[in-house]
């Protein structure tokens, strides 16, 4: 049964598409037979890895250092495996946190400001609870950077296999994801290229295997927005970064927030709303004491913002800036000064 | 019978005496040679005198007349020595009274006997002062001369003024002045915001350090890198004399100023325009006509590689060296270097309101031209973030002059300490004397900033500048402090 079913996982077919054939077949078994008979249309390759039998998978698995979470196992993540539509058989490296996370999104094409913003999101909910993204470029990537910098738990959910890494300069960001005691999922066989269609499908996971979803920037259409109605309709608190109305990258997250979705004020506050949420305890942070840190605001500043602000001279605030870094309270992101 | 005259060879930008000989005498048959390597220039000469001395009413001697310019291992070219050949054939045949020996004459005859403006004022200048000889030049070429402190300069319009200048040591007629050949600068008032880039212009003037921005399009890093030539010192009356000779023998002319040169050469600039060469005679390039002032390359990123290449040696000796069949010339190039791109080609990775369009492969291929071993020179690094409408309508900033002092007090205090201001080596940063705190931070930094060694040369000479602007001995943990904050990265 369950050999049945890694069989049919190994065909890497659309998800809608296996539950439906396996509706109409019955069992996975019967899908696979099907297959093998030549009666389900599909192509040639997909096809041959039908005829792949399951100990030769395992076998496959075992080598790469991949496990697999079939839906109804006991460390299946139980909040998942509650919805409709939930994947049959997860491919993973590394290890999937029993409690949901906070999915941190948005888009690829994001300015400075989300990225640095997703970046502290990252560090600062990693302290309490793991961070669930999609290893994108833009948002993702950065909230995935932020998890690993604050030393936290980090899933990454791919829309291809999890041993062809896209983007390919994730691959170092992946791989310590999972040497952290995070984890790098997908629901695609290994071995499974990147397409486009592959990608909608994944934003369900990431909103399964999350609590709540922060979108951070994110444009319209784009993944963020799917991953966030997903969440809507999972039942999910939803946050969103309010920005500019005429920013395309603040268009998707205005939209939400009109839609219901809570406006996210600042890193600290998104943490105590989570936490209010999730019903954690909270760690509070000690106040922030340095004038320049104090000046630097959430999503950090430019030199010339806090040189005007504190009417220091350049020589001091940069200096100031200086030690700042050395002792890893800020970093410099490209003209900006922002906290860590 | 023999006559000399001298004259001047542009040969790289040192000016080369040149000896005109010319015997006049001998054989019945009438002959006119030139001899010691002219090239197809100097040839045309012999017509062009012959018209010239009759055109003004003197008589062309019959026989042989031979003319020599000398010495002929210097590379001599163009139409400049007419007038100094045509001289030195009337006093050779005792048509004029009067000595040409004293005489550096340098100019183009047309046949009516005119004299036509050519390059190479300043340098005649400057052999005539040192060999205190007068100077007969024509008027436009005698404005350029005049530079030369001291130098005894007679502008002719003509062959016939210019004999009456050997004959009766006339006056000659007013030279012209020179014509402005540069940017006008720009004053650090006039740049609103930016007080990180304007503290970064001062370290870098202060310790002459090569300066790379990159920031939006928009940001103002071609208005910040036009007024760092007014924020360093002014020339000394001598190097502002070596400058316009670097000029003149670019054929522009350059009045003797004591603000520095401001050279930009577009992205699509040839190697020779650069670094200089051309057909025939070197002309010095860029590199050189910065000499002494600021080059800036503006898009950095759109240099091609091979040009950036062609400026490694510049940058590390301060000259450049152009090699042409059997003699090379050596260019002085001794620039503060300066940089602006965007940081991808949309420009917009690095700003906090807009989101960049360019695909993450661009952006890579992008950085990866702004890489390699030019780059590595950049002693101070930073973002220039578009300045905001507070800063913009804020009140007017410190003029150029306020930070220039600081600068110049700065260098004065370098060499009170037996320092030159310019690139400290890794063994002179070795010798320096760094306070207790200075020295916990540099040593933090190379572990929690992953520097490299030379970005920790970096810091560390940028420090010392730092230390310089505040005029203390010891490099202070402020000061490393300031000098972290200098390392920006793309």
């Amino acid at each position: 049964m369950r050999d049945d079913r890694l069989v049919l996982a190994f065909v890497g077919m659309h998800p809608d598409r296996r539950a439906g054939l396996v509706g109409t077949y019955g069992s996975a078994g019967a899908v696979v037979a099907a297959i093998r008979r030549g009666r389900v249309e599909l192509p040639a390759e997909a096809r041959a890895a039908a005829s792949v039998d399951a100990d030769a998978r395992k076998a496959q698995l075992a080598e790469a250092g991949i496990t697999t979470l079939a839906l109804g196992d006991p460390d299946y993540p139980a909040h998942l495996g509650r919805l409709p539509g939930a994947p049959d058989v997860l491919f993973v490296k590394g290890v999937v946190p029993v409690v949901p996370g906070v999915a941190i999104v948005g888009t690829r094409r994001a300015t400075a400001y989300g990225r640095s913003l997703a970046r502290r999101m990252g560090g600062a909910v990693s302290e309490f609870w793991p961070v669930v993204s999609g290893l994108a470029r833009g948002i993702d990537g950065e909230a995935h950077q932020g998890t690993l910098a604050a030393g936290g738990r980090g899933v990454a959910v791919l829309g291809c296999g999890i041993d062809r890494w896209y983007p390919a300069e994730h691959r170092p960001l992946g791989v310590r994801l999972i040497e952290t005691g995070g984890a790098v999922i997908s629901e695609y066989p290994p071995g499974v290229r990147p397409m486009g269609w592959r990608f909608p499908p994944r934003n369900r996971i990431i909103s399964g295997l999350s609590a709540v979803v922060v979108v951070v920037e994110a444009a319209v259409p784009g993944g963020a927005m799917i991953t966030a109605r997903h969440a809507l309709d999972h039942g999910l608190q939803v946050f969103a970064v309010p920005g500019d109305i005429d920013r395309a990258t603040s268009v998707g997250c205005n939209e939400l927030i009109r839609d219901g979705a809570w406006p996210v004020l600042g890193v600290e506050d998104l943490v105590e709303a989570v936490g209010f949420t999730l019903g954690e305890s909270q760690k509070r942070r000690s106040p922030i004491d340095d004038p320049v840190l104090a000046g630097l605001g959430e999503a950090g500043s430019t030199v010339d913002d806090l040189i005007s602000r504190l009417g220091w001279s350049p020589a001091d605030v940069l200096s100031h800036i200086g030690a700042l870094e050395l002792e890893g309270k800020v970093i410099r992101d490209q003209g900006r000064v922002v906290p860590r | 019978m023999y006559a000399s005259v001298s004259s001047v060879a542009l040969f790289g930008v040192d000016p080369q005496p040149v000896s005109v000989e010319v015997f006049v005498g001998g054989g019945a048959r009438a002959s006119f040679t030139i001899v010691g390597l002219p090239d197809t220039a100097v040839r045309e000469a012999r017509d062009r005198v012959a018209a010239a001395i009759r055109s003004s009413g003197f008589r062309f001697p019959g026989g042989r007349v031979t003319v020599n310019l000398a010495p002929a291992d210097v590379p001599k070219a163009g139409s400049a020595y007419d007038l100094p050949i045509a001289l030195g054939v009337l006093a050779a045949a005792r048509l004029v009274k009067g000595t040409t020996t004293d005489v550096v004459a340098l100019g183009e005859l047309a046949l009516d006997g005119a004299v036509r403006a050519v390059r190479g004022g300043l340098a005649a200048g400057l052999v005539a002062e040192r060999t205190e000889r007068r100077c007969v030049l024509d008027p436009h070429g005698a404005g350029e001369a005049l530079l030369v402190d001291g130098a005894d300069v007679r502008a002719v319009r003509s062959l016939s003024e210019a004999v009456a200048v050997v004959e009766l040591d006339a006056p000659g007629v007013a030279a012209e002045a020179c014509a402005e050949d540069s940017v006008p600068e720009l004053d650090l008032a006039d740049v609103r915001g930016h007080a990180e880039a304007r503290r970064a212009l001062e370290v870098a003037a202060a310790g002459h350090h090569h300066l790379l921005m990159w920031g939006p399009p928009g940001s103002g890093k071609t208005m910040l890198a036009r007024s760092l030539a007014g924020v360093m010192q002014q020339l000394s009356s001598a190097e502002s004399l070596e400058v316009a000779q670097i000029w003149a023998a670019a054929g522009r002319s350059r009045m003797n100023q004591a603000s520095r040169p401001f050279r930009a050469p577009h992205h699509t600039a040839t190697p020779a325009a650069l670094v200089g060469g051309g057909s025939g005679m070197p002309v010095p390039g860029e590199v050189s006509l910065a000499h002494r002032g600021v080059l800036f390359l503006d898009e950095l990123g759109e240099f091609p590689p091979h040009l950036l290449d062609t400026l490694r040696q510049p940058v590390e000796d301060g000259y450049v060296t152009i090699a042409r069949k059997g003699v090379s010339v050596r260019f002085p190039a001794s620039f503060q270097l300066v940089a602006a791109t965007n940081p991808c080609p949309c420009g917009y990775a690095s700003d906090s309101k807009i989101a960049c369009r360019c695909s993450p492969g661009a952006v890579q291929k992008y950085r990866r031209r702004l890489s390699g071993p030019l780059v590595d020179r950049f002693d101070v690094r930073l973002a220039v973030p578009r300045p905001q409408r507070s800063q913009i309508m804020g009140p007017p900033s410190e003029p150029s002059a306020a930070v220039s002092a600081r600068v110049a007090a700065a260098h004065t205090f370098q060499r009170s300490q037996g320092r030159v201001p310019g690139a400290l080596g890794r063994r002179q940063l070795d010798q320096l004397v760094w306070s207790a705190s200075a020295l916990g931070l540099l040593d933090e930094s190379i572990d929690r900033l992953h520097l490299s060694a030379r970005g920790f040369d970096r810091v560390r000479r940028v420090a010392r500048t730092i230390a310089d602007l505040a005029a203390s001995p010891v490099v202070e943990g402020d000061h490393v402090a300031e000098a972290l904050s200098f390392r920006g990265s793309l």
